[in-house]
């Protein structure tokens, strides 16, 4: 299953998702996919995210790629991506001390 | 109002400085997440889809308007300028920084409030009539009892690691507006042959996966010996409550499994032990604590009344207030007002940091400086004049809090489901929002009467939705949100479980079910007055289940 590794960053709360470079980041479309064959980079990546503790409540999030667009399958992951819907908010997002990488 | 003694300011006071401690160790690294979690739970400081949420106590329900006031400052200073007012009788902060929380919870200090045991597996807040002190069906005010409570079961050490979390409820009035059988424990007072007030106690009710209605496991104990009484059932649930299954932990599966008479007679024995003993309520500290919440110095206007017909006439939104929002006091001349945080289209349970100051001013100058919050997620202005009805009315009317819906059926409760839980499986306030929308008509509301829809996005029921004369359960099926109808649930002392009539509806479909659910009530009650659950118990499924799916 396609897939990517979210979690929410310890100061703010906020919803990030780990990128390509080991930065983690509020644009889902930024988040780095793991495909099947990537279970051990994703395997890697997780245990340094834990061990780093700036990012809580890790999780990865099925997606498919729609159209070049980064589309999770659950409505639940959805609505973190974008904040809530009713009443509509902006999401939660990071201060300037609040940038992290792996 | 109860005053924190030199204890609670001390005991407080430290949980503060404690707790500000492990968050800067926190953030220094020096705590792991796995260290710090529990820490922060005890603190009431969960973590949400989008970002941390903070439950702030309002112990059963009563918050004096310099507290409001305090409530309002932390929503603009360090949230997103509102709060959300919670069937626990609590507000929930929903975008505070971790760095903020030790000011946070320094500022409530200041103002005799704090966040302690609103998560964890031990006696949460408990919660009250909203009424209370106040109502004139009142046998008792229970605010004394349950502070009492609330003293005994802070970190009271053997109640601080349950098998689950436990929830008190109490009322002093035979009508239940706090919905005592569907907690952990439930109170009613009652009074005996002698004419003594006491406690009928109900046991192992709760909502959740396995809703169940609490039951009488004592018809009546009495006032001195209730902290003793409630400590032996907490002993026994501590001993046998199921520890292996989270799902199974809470009281209520224990009793359902072991039965009544079985832990009724565990209790009892531990009761006889320590009946009599330190628990025992010394009159001194009783009438220290009553002495707290005193009756206010009411003003004798002589005969005042209000000729609602003739307002309604006048000034219809009015009317419809007097009609809806105000409820009957003990004391003539006064009444008690519904605030409603169900403005149409609006998420239920919200109020803006300008709001809550609005209303603390009202309340210092029209209601003895006295507020409390609804279990039904609505706010209370306990104690006003009648005379002052329409300058309390204009008032609140400027805040944007006049809505004279309570008790209709835009008076719904709604958890904040999918958009901000992170438990949740599906929406639940835009669910609301639509139904309100679809019901706003003044008219209309009036026609259908009283009727208590409320609305939960999953099987945890934070929005009591088996107890709704109509309840919605948001589930998820296939990644698509979908919501299961329950009729005839109850939340008062005629306790019922409603019922699941059929499958589910897409979120479109909810209001249009709703719809005609109310619909096929209307056209079959025999007279305006009988409500749609009474309607529904002389009826049956049968129309109901017809209304949502046809009769094919």
């Amino acid at each position: 299953m396609t897939k990517i590794l979210t979690g929410n960053e310890l100061l703010s709360g906020a919803v990030v998702y780990l990128d390509a470079d080991g930065r983690w980041v509020e644009e889902l479309q930024a988040a780095r996919v793991y495909e099947k064959d990537d279970e051990a980079a994703y395997e890697a990546a997780l245990a340094a995210a834990k061990a780093s503790g700036r990012v809580i409540s890790l999780e990865d999030e099925d997606v498919e790629i729609i159209e070049g667009v980064i589309t999770p399958s659950r409505t639940r992951a959805q609505i973190r991506a974008g904040g809530p819907t009713a009443p509509k908010f902006d999401r939660q997002h990071l201060g300037e001390d609040e940038h992290v990488s792996l | 109002m109860y005053r924190y003694d030199e204890f609670d300011a001390a005991f407080v006071n430290e949980r503060v400085a404690q707790f500000s401690d492990q968050v800067r160790r926190r953030i220094a690294g020096e705590l792991t997440e796995d260290q710090f979690r529990p820490l922060r739970l005890m603190n009431g400081l969960y973590l949400q889809l989008h970002a941390y949420m903070l439950r702030v106590a309002v112990p059963y329900g009563t918050l004096s308007s310099k507290q409001m006031r305090m409530l309002g400052h932390i929503a603009r200073k360090y949230d997103r300028g509102y709060g959300h007012f919670t069937t626990r009788q609590n507000i929930q902060y929903n975008w505070p920084k971790l760095r903020d929380i030790p000011a946070i919870l320094a500022h409530l200090a200041s103002v005799e409030m704090h966040a302690i045991q609103t998560s964890g597996n031990c006696i949460r807040n408990v919660t009250t009539d909203q009424f209370a002190g106040a109502a004139a069906d009142e046998i008792i005010d229970p605010r004394p009892v349950a502070e009492i409570i609330r003293q005994w079961s802070s970190i009271h050490p053997e109640f601080t690691f349950l098998p689950r979390k436990f929830k008190i409820a109490i009322t002093g009035a035979p009508n239940d507006r706090a919905a005592v059988k569907f907690h952990d424990i439930g109170l009613m007072a009652q009074t005996n042959g002698a004419g003594d007030v006491g406690w009928a106690v109900y046991v192992g009710g709760g909502l959740g996966r396995t809703p169940m209605v609490g039951k009488l496991i004592n018809g009546f104990v009495p006032h001195e010996h209730l902290l003793a009484y409630l400590e032996s059932i907490l002993r026994v649930y501590n001993r046998y409550g199921r520890r292996d299954n989270k799902y199974k932990a809470r009281i209520k599966i224990l009793v359902h499994e072991e039965g009544l008479e079985n832990i009724k007679g565990q209790v009892e024995d531990e009761f006889s032990h320590i009946r009599g003993g330190v628990l025992t309520l010394p009159d001194a500290e009783l009438d220290r604590i009553n002495s707290y919440f005193a009756q206010p110095a009411y003003v004798d206007h002589g005969v005042v009344s209000v000729d609602v017909e003739r307002e309604k006439i006048l000034d219809p939104a009015y009317g419809r207030f007097l009609e809806n929002n105000t409820f009957p006091h003990a004391r003539s001349g006064y009444t008690s007002i519904t605030v409603s945080l169900k403005p149409i289209g609006g998420a239920p349970g919200d109020a803006t940091a300008e709001q809550m100051e609005a209303v603390a001013d009202i309340a210092e100058k029209y209601s003895f400086d006295e507020l409390r919050v609804t279990h039904e997620q609505n706010l209370v202005l306990p104690h006003v004049a009648i005379a002052d009805l329409r300058a309390v009315y204009d008032a609140l009317g400027e805040a944007g809090l006049a809505d004279a819906n309570a008790g209709e059926i835009t008076d719904m409760i709604t958890c904040p489901g999918l958009d901000f839980c992170a438990l949740a499986n599906a929406r639940s306030i835009p669910i609301a929002q639509d139904i309100s929308r679809r019901f706003a008509a003044p008219e209309r509301a009036k026609e259908i009467g009283k009727l208590k829809i409320k609305i939960s996005g999953c099987i945890n029921a934070c929005g009591h939705h088996h107890v709704g004369h109509i309840g919605i359960l948001g589930v998820e099926k296939k990644g698509t949100e979908l919501y299961q109808i329950t009729v005839g649930g109850d939340g008062t002392e005629d306790a019922a479980v409603g019922k699941i009539l059929g499958p589910g509806f897409v979120a479109d479909e909810v209001p249009g079910a709703i719809e005609r659910l109310v619909d096929a009530y209307i056209a079959r009650r025999t007279t305006e007055d009988e409500t749609f659950i009474a309607a529904y118990r002389r009826l049956g499924d049968a129309p109901f289940k017809e209304a949502l799916y046809g009769n094919g």
